[in-house]
């Protein structure tokens, strides 16, 4: 196990005050904030302040590392002394599982277990009674399983407490079915298959938030597809019926006359499945024949000659 | 594969919830949560007889606010707001991946 600098991950002094803690604690947390951040790896550096400042802002934890970590280079082998908290009363606000897992080796075997953990997850009481952590996890689906539904092998690393209070991390595989019309975004619940309850309590839920993978035509919008349609000008010119292949069967689509590049038509229904459907959203994109052929170049010269048409006319005006 | 080895989900935005499954769901505290509805803070969440109805978008914005809140002592109310801009800016990515520019 790796010694970490809590100091040096926050930028401060070893005998900085609690403010100056705090200060450096929320500049970081400002720069790194996932929601905002450029850097690439803001959550993880997030995870790193977020624990570098549970220790040091709490001044029963600051004060066990203070003692414990003297003389310890960043990065250096590390194993505390057996006993190594004996004197120190850590009275402040448990980890959850969930939250311990985000931290590092480190600060689970030095604070997973004392007073946190343990004290909040694992109190003997007759009457303690709680409901089991929910698990949150991603699942990556195609789109084409939100028409069909789909059956997904999906693998968890689920973090728990060992009966001496340390976190370990097991891996579970379960078969889900993916109902038909799940959308980006959107929850499926698996009731009671969380952490299970202590003293009784209910077992938590897992839920798997979707998401799917880029698809290389269709972008989705909750239920409703997006679809960029590549027309001739004649085609748009015209109007024509032009069959369109969505993810589950196809649809003939009429283009209207003199439709333009960049129009978008709605064909209500025919997006993801569900109460109500969504909707098909075409977007209209006219795509020129190249003049580089003789008999184009012939045809574009004839209509430049015989039809009167300036695109730029509002512009002069 | 079995038929019984296959696990059936039910979608959040479709089941009704108590309030604990609901803050467990957002990795909050129960009370954390009720007071924030109570102060109008989540807009949208549905609430029959006791029991409730959110989407992932409650979610998110229950551990955003949270985290703001832990993080710079923000009141509530600022933490709010601070999600409401998080909100706008999801969607101005939202519309532009549909555009196909992001």
């Amino acid at each position: 196990m790796e010694f970490k600098d809590y100091y040096q991950t926050l930028g401060v002094a070893r005998d900085a005050t609690v403010q100056d803690i705090k200060k450096a604690f929320r500049k970081l947390a400002r720069k790194y904030h996932p929601d905002v951040s450029k850097e690439p790896d803001a959550q993880a550096r997030m995870q790193e302040l977020n624990e570098a400042y549970a220790v040091l802002s709490d001044t029963e934890k600051r004060a066990a590392y203070d003692q414990l970590g003297r003389g310890h280079r960043p990065g250096e082998e590390f194993r505390p002394p057996p006993d190594w908290d004996a004197g120190y009363e850590f009275s402040g606000r448990g980890f959850s599982p969930s939250e311990e897992a985000a931290y590092s080796d480190f600060f689970s075997e030095l604070f997973g277990h004392t007073g946190g953990a343990r004290g909040r997850y694992h109190t003997g009481g007759a009457e303690f009674r709680a409901r089991g952590e929910d698990h949150h996890a991603k699942v990556l689906l195609e789109l084409e399983d939100a028409f069909e539904g789909a059956t997904r092998q999906i693998s968890l690393r689920v973090p728990r407490l060992d009966p001496q209070g340390h976190v370990v991390v097991d891996t579970r595989t379960l078969n889900v079915r993916i109902p038909t019309g799940v959308h980006e975004g959107q929850i499926i619940r698996l009731a009671g298959q969380g952490s299970p309850g202590i003293g009784g309590g209910p077992t938590g839920d897992l839920l798997l938030e979707v998401h799917f993978r880029p698809h290389p035509r269709f972008r989705p919008d909750g239920r409703d597809l997006h679809l960029t349609l590549p027309v001739t000008p004649w085609e748009a010119a015209l109007g024509t019926v032009i069959p369109v292949v969505l993810p589950s069967g196809s649809v003939k689509v009429r283009i209207p006359e003199n439709a333009q590049s960049g129009r978008q038509l709605r064909v209500r229904g025919k997006g993801i499945p569900g109460s109500p459907a969504g909707d098909l959203l075409l977007e209209i994109q006219v795509v020129l024949p190249s003049a580089d052929d003789p008999k184009a170049r012939k045809l574009y010269e004839q209509m430049a000659r015989e039809i009167p048409f300036d695109p730029r006319r509002n512009e002069r005006a | 594969m079995r038929d019984d080895d296959i696990l059936t989900g039910s979608l959040l935005d479709e089941s009704w919830l108590t309030l604990e499954q609901i803050a467990s769901a957002c990795t909050v505290e129960p009370q954390w949560l009720a007071r924030h509805i109570d102060e109008g803070l989540f807009p949208h969440t549905e609430c029959v007889a006791g029991t409730w109805r959110i989407t992932a978008l409650h979610l998110r914005r229950a551990r955003r606010m949270r985290e703001i809140e832990r993080v710079f002592d923000a009141e509530p109310e600022l933490a709010a707001l601070f999600a409401d801009l998080l909100e706008e800016m999801d969607d101005l990515h939202a519309r532009l991946r549909r555009a196909g520019l992001e």
